[in-house]
């Protein structure tokens, strides 16, 4: 009695297999146990052994194939000849071996599926619809047990029970087909047994009739070129790194995201940082898309430049309170000296200033163009700005209770991403103690 | 520098108190005819008399009350429990009465009390002559819990727990009493809470208690041929914890493994991982190890009994892993 090689299902929610390789040709002996094939599904490669002794024949789907799971794709026969005319066509072997497949309603077959590596066949606990009923692709269709765990399966397809193919405490074997969902109502609902339908052999799954139509969309997806994940990622998505390796990367303001794009192994840690600052800059526009502005708030607990700019007014004489604002801005950019604007009470002044002495600040020459303003909103009522991106990037200060709150807000363009952020968190810390200006 | 064993740190640190506080006394079991299983007490009692090195029958609890009792009324008793594993049957003594008698009291009361025991497997004694208890006085608020991991800090740790005036539980690693080290002749108390840097290192921290310290030293020499730069680190008291110098270090190596003798579920390693992962967390680039032994009775066969405490080759297998960033225990 010849056995059918059909196209198991690895996977719950597995339409197609890909053949990814022949271990035997047409004619070779066969022993129970041996690699026959290679599958590929969309989630795992699996060798799928020969389910008993004989001659491989009857080939129907070669390396590189997407078959419908389900579909008998080989025999195995008593000799290498094969079995006849009648095997030839295993279409035609699936109709003579299950007489009642002409009389199935249309529709998408659903399959028992496999729930454990090593299970051949699942128990049907109990049908959760009954045929003729309407049914969701997410209602529960039945529950199955296998020599592990009890399952619920759901429907999968939207329509109506058409048929059911195996009876509650019923066995059928990992890829048979147990029951048919249509898309209309059927007007003749069947029920049966697996001893009705199958072929008489127990063992001998079910060979499933010609591919439902309904499942010829999914060669082309399995037929994709596959993607092999390279290691453990989170199916979330989330990006595995150590708390170190993604503090170092906020501060340096580098994506680690951009590693896993690269395809490079995770989890990541302080040393894959090189490799991805070594990583080809993206392309502007990805980058920044034009017109994006940058809008950084900082809250500072003390306001620490009242206190200090009366004490170099009394002090050491410097009493131009916007231009000793002016000389903590630039000396927060560390970009040398630039000229800062001030605004404060409704007037704009503008500041020469090196970043280094305070005392160095000076008026610059009427007409310069400012690098930077800041903007004094600490007498206002304002408690928050968002005017989005100026000419220049623009610092505004804001009273907060007994602190600050200090934005920064730019054009992409005006500054990247880690320079905003030291701009800003170099200027809060001024801001809270001045005397940080000498460290 | 002069070495001598753990066993006659003890004695000196004993005999040298003693002397200078007459108001400290020894009891236990064999302590006096027999100068204890282990020989450390050898030589007291000729020189202090029975009065103050009192053998008493096999009667923990019982001798242990006794001495909280003295410890309240002003006496400062050192107790010497032959075995660590006896600390189960003293826990109401020593958890319940000597922890509690200072808040209680409102501060009225003070219980200078030492409990001298020991831990450590690997010495054929079976599972109830074997085990690590310092995590389960250590749980304790109210005791201090010293680890001495040579015989200079046995001597040094063991005068300031009888100058303390709260309760110190210090325990001696059994296999280590013949072990020498350098000591100084001259006087010197080493203060609890501050851990001891043994090693220098850049690539992870190791941490060890007692006897584990030399496992982490060893486990660092070998790293040392592999191109890893480990530090060891030996808190020396679990109560207090340095916990500062801790995260210093492993603040700038970035990894760390914690080795303990003592059964590693809801042991001292967990609590000192635990710590480091909160306060060190954006610093760590590697999951905080624990390393303590195998969570079973500590067999008899010699062995099974090996292969249930850490080793110097299983705590670099872990350091390699760590540092090479593999993942470890993923889910």
């Amino acid at each position: 009695m010849p056995l059918d090689v059909i196209m198991p299902a690895l996977g719950m929610a597995q339409d197609t297999g890909v053949i990814v390789t022949w271990f035997k040709k047409p004619g070779d002996a066969v022993t129970e146990g041996e690699a026959l094939f290679e599958v590929e599904t969309d989630k795992a490669t699996m060798e799928v052994e020969a389910q008993g002794a004989g001659y491989l024949t009857d080939v129907a789907a070669a390396a590189g194939a997407a078959v419908p799971v389900g579909d008998v794709i080989a025999r195995i026969s008593e000799t290498p000849e094969g079995t006849g005319p009648a095997g030839g066509a295993p279409a035609g072997a699936a109709e003579t071996a299950a007489p009642g497949a002409d009389t199935l309603p249309d529709g998408s077959q659903v399959i028992m599926p496999a729930l454990g590596m090593a299970q051949d066949t699942g128990l049907i606990v109990a049908w959760h619809k009954e045929p003729g009923e309407a049914v969701a692709a997410s209602d529960i269709l039945f529950e199955v047990e296998t020599d592990k765990s009890t399952m619920e399966v759901e429907a999968g397809h939207d329509g109506y029970v058409a048929a059911l193919l195996a009876e509650a405490g019923e066995e059928a074997p990992v890829g048979a087909k147990i029951a048919v969902i249509s898309a209309d109502k059927p007007e003749a609902p069947v029920r049966r047994s697996v001893a009705d339908g199958a072929a008489p052999k127990a063992p001998v799954p079910e060979p499933a009739a010609a591919p439902a139509p309904e499942s010829d969309a999914a060669p082309d997806a399995a037929a994709a070129p596959r993607a092999v994940p390279a290691a453990p990622a989170d199916p979330r998505g989330r990006v595995l790194a150590s708390p170190k390796a993604r503090r170092l990367a906020m501060e340096r303001g580098l994506d680690l995201a951009r590693l896993a794009e690269a395809g490079q192994p995770q989890p990541y840690h302080a040393k894959d940082l090189e490799a991805l600052a070594a990583l080809p800059e993206q392309r502007a526009p990805s980058a920044t898309p034009a017109g994006a502005t940058r809008h950084l708030t900082a809250d500072v607990p003390v306001d620490g430049f009242d206190r200090f700019a009366r004490w170099a007014a009394h002090e050491i004489g410097l009493t131009d309170r916007e231009a000793l604002l002016a000389g903590l801005a630039a000396a927060s950019a560390a970009q040398g000296t630039m000229t800062v604007a001030v605004e404060a009470f409704g007037a704009t002044r503008l500041y020469q200033a090196s970043g280094v002495r305070l005392g160095d600040v000076g008026q610059a020459d009427e007409g310069a163009i400012a690098d930077l303003t800041v903007r004094d909103l600490r007498f206002t009522r304002l408690a928050s700005v968002q005017l989005g991106a100026e000419d220049v990037p623009v610092l505004s200060v804001m009273a907060a209770g007994e602190g600050l709150t200090l934005t920064l807000e730019c054009a992409a363009g005006h500054l990247s991403a880690p320079a905003a952020l030291t701009l800003l968190s170099n200027f809060a810390g001024r801001m809270e103690q001045p005397l940080r200006h000498l460290l | 520098m002069r070495e001598i064993t753990l066993s006659q740190a003890v004695n000196e640190a004993l005999a040298e108190e003693m002397r200078r506080d007459p108001a400290t006394f020894i009891i236990g079991e064999d302590v006096a005819e027999a100068g204890t299983p282990f020989k450390v007490l050898s030589g007291l009692v000729e020189e202090f008399g029975t009065q103050r090195v009192i053998d008493t029958p096999i009667a923990e609890p019982g001798f242990v009350g006794l001495a909280v009792g003295a410890a309240m009324t002003g006496a400062r008793p050192i107790v010497d429990l032959m075995f660590g594993d006896f600390i189960y049957l003293v826990m109401d003594q020593l958890c319940n009465q000597a922890a509690k008698q200072h808040y209680m009291s409102g501060g009225k009361l003070t219980v200078p009390m030492v409990l001298r025991t020991n831990i450590g497997a690997t010495r054929r004694s079976a599972a109830q002559h074997s085990q690590s208890l310092q995590a389960l006085v250590a749980h304790i608020p109210g005791l201090k819990v010293a680890l001495p991991s040579s015989a200079y800090e046995a001597k040094g740790l063991m005068k300031t727990a009888i100058r303390d005036n709260n309760p110190v539980v210090i325990f001696e690693d059994k296999l280590m009493y013949q072990d020498k080290a350098p000591v100084p002749e001259e006087e010197f108390l080493i203060p609890f809470g501050e851990a001891n840097v043994k090693r220098q290192g850049t690539d992870i921290t190791l941490i060890g208690t007692s006897s584990m310290v030399q496992v982490a030293e060893k486990a660092a020499e070998m790293l040392e041929a592999e191109g890893i730069s480990a530090e060891v680190i030996d808190p020396r008291t679990i109560v207090p914890l340095d916990e500062a110098t801790l995260l210093d270090s492993v603040k700038q190596t970035s990894r760390a493994i914690v080795i303990d003798e003592g059964h590693q579920s809801y042991g001292v390693t967990a609590e000192i991982a635990s710590r480091l992962n909160e306060k060190a967390f954006y610093h760590l680039d590697a999951p905080v190890l624990r390393m303590g032994a195998m969570d079973v009775p500590v067999p008899f066969s010699p062995a099974l009994e090996d292969l249930t405490v850490p080793t110097p080759e299983a705590v670099v297998g872990n350091a390699r892993k760590l540092c090479a960033g593999e993942m470890i225990h993923a889910a």
